[in-house]
C-alpha cells in the first residue's frame, strides 16, 4: 500500500470519503425521484468499496516489480457496486423508493463524512505540529 | 461525481416539485372553471415526472458509467386527466345544456389538497439533501484550516 505519501490513516479517511460522497450522490438522487413513477431506488456498497480499497478483503493487491508501474493505492479513485435496491417494495406506480430509509441513510452517511473529515483535519493538524517542531498553533 | 452533482439532482428535484405544487394550484384555482379556451370545463393536469441521468458537461458524459446510476428529475410532460366532468343540476347557470346540468371540471379538491401536502413533503425532503451536500462541502474545506 503505498498511501497518500503521508501515512495510511490519511488515504484510508480520504478514500472513506470519496465513497460517503458517491453515497450521498446516490441518496439524493433517490430523494430527487421518490414520486417518479418506475423509479428503481439505487443503493451504493460502501463497506465492500471501501474494503477493496483498502486491500483489507483478503485479495491480493497486484505486486509491481517495477517502479513505473502503478498499483492501485488506498488514494486512487474507486468505483463501488451501485445496484437497485433488492429490498425495494413497489409503490403502485412501480417506485421502490423509502422515503424515510433514504433520509435516515443520508444523516448517518453525513455524520460519518464529517467524522472522517473531523478525524482528517486532527491528523493534518499532527503534522503540522511535527513540522513546526511543536511551535505552529496547530 | 462531486458535491456539484448531488446538488444539482436536489434542485432539480426541488424544481420538479415546483411546477408539480403550480399544476395542483391551477387545478384547485380552477376547481369550478366551466368555460375553457379548448370548450367544455376545466381539466384537471398531473405532472409525469421522469429520471434523467445528470450529465452537465461533455467531459461528464465520458466520465464513467457510474454516473448514469446518479439521476436527477424531470417534468416530462403534463398529462391531461380525461375522467368524465361532474354533472351538476343548476338550470339557472349560463353553461347548463338542455336538461339543466351543468359540466364541472373533474377536480377533487380533497384529492389535490392531498396531493399538495405530498408535494411540499417531497420539496422538503430535497432541502434537506441539499443542506446535507452543503454542510458535507463545509466540512472539506475545513480541512487543513
Amino acid at each position: 500500500m503505498s498511501g497518500s505519501g503521508f501515512d495510511a490513516t490519511i488515504g484510508a479517511l480520504n478514500t472513506s470519503m470519496n465513497l460517503r460522497l458517491m453515497n450521498q450522490n446516490v441518496i439524493s438522487s433517490n430523494i430527487a425521484n421518490a414520486d417518479t413513477p418506475g423509479f428503481k431506488a439505487q443503493k451504493m456498497e460502501f463497506e465492500g468499496a471501501l474494503r477493496q480499497a483498502l486491500a483489507i478483503d483478503g485479495n491480493l493487491q497486484m505486486e509491481t516489480d517495477h517502479p513505473e508501474q502503478m498499483a492501485l493505492s488506498p488514494t486512487d479513485p474507486v468505483q463501488p457496486a451501485i445496484f437497485d435496491d433488492p429490498n425495494g417494495i413497489a409503490s403502485l406506480d412501480g417506485n421502490t423508493v423509502n422515503r424515510g430509509e433514504e433520509m435516515a441513510r443520508m444523516v448517518e452517511n453525513q455524520q460519518l463524512y464529517e467524522a472522517s473529515a473531523e478525524m482528517l483535519k486532527k491528523k493534518l493538524g499532527m503534522l503540522k505540529y511535527t513540522i513546526t517542531e511543536g511551535g505552529g498553533n496547530r | 461525481m462531486d458535491f456539484f452533482s448531488s446538488m444539482r439532482v436536489s434542485a432539480s428535484g426541488l424544481e420538479a416539485q415546483t411546477k408539480r405544487m403550480n399544476t395542483i394550484s391551477s387545478n384547485i384555482a380552477n376547481a369550478e372553471t366551466t368555460e375553457t379556451d379548448e370548450g367544455g370545463p376545466y381539466k384537471r393536469k398531473d405532472p409525469i415526472f421522469t429520471a434523467v441521468t445528470d450529465k452537465e458537461t461533455f467531459g461528464e458524459i465520458l466520465q464513467n458509467q457510474m454516473d448514469e446510476k446518479i439521476q436527477g428529475v424531470l417534468v416530462e410532460d403534463v398529462h391531461v386527466d380525461e375522467r368524465p366532468p361532474r354533472m351538476v343540476y343548476n338550470p339557472s347557470h349560463p353553461s347548463a345544456n338542455e336538461e339543466g346540468y351543468v359540466a364541472m371540471p373533474n377536480v377533487n379538491t380533497v384529492e389535490e389538497m392531498a396531493n399538495m401536502i405530498s408535494a411540499q413533503r417531497s420539496y422538503e425532503a430535497n432541502v434537506t439533501a441539499l443542506n446535507a451536500a452543503k454542510a458535507m462541502a463545509q466540512k472539506a474545506l475545513e480541512i487543513g484550516r
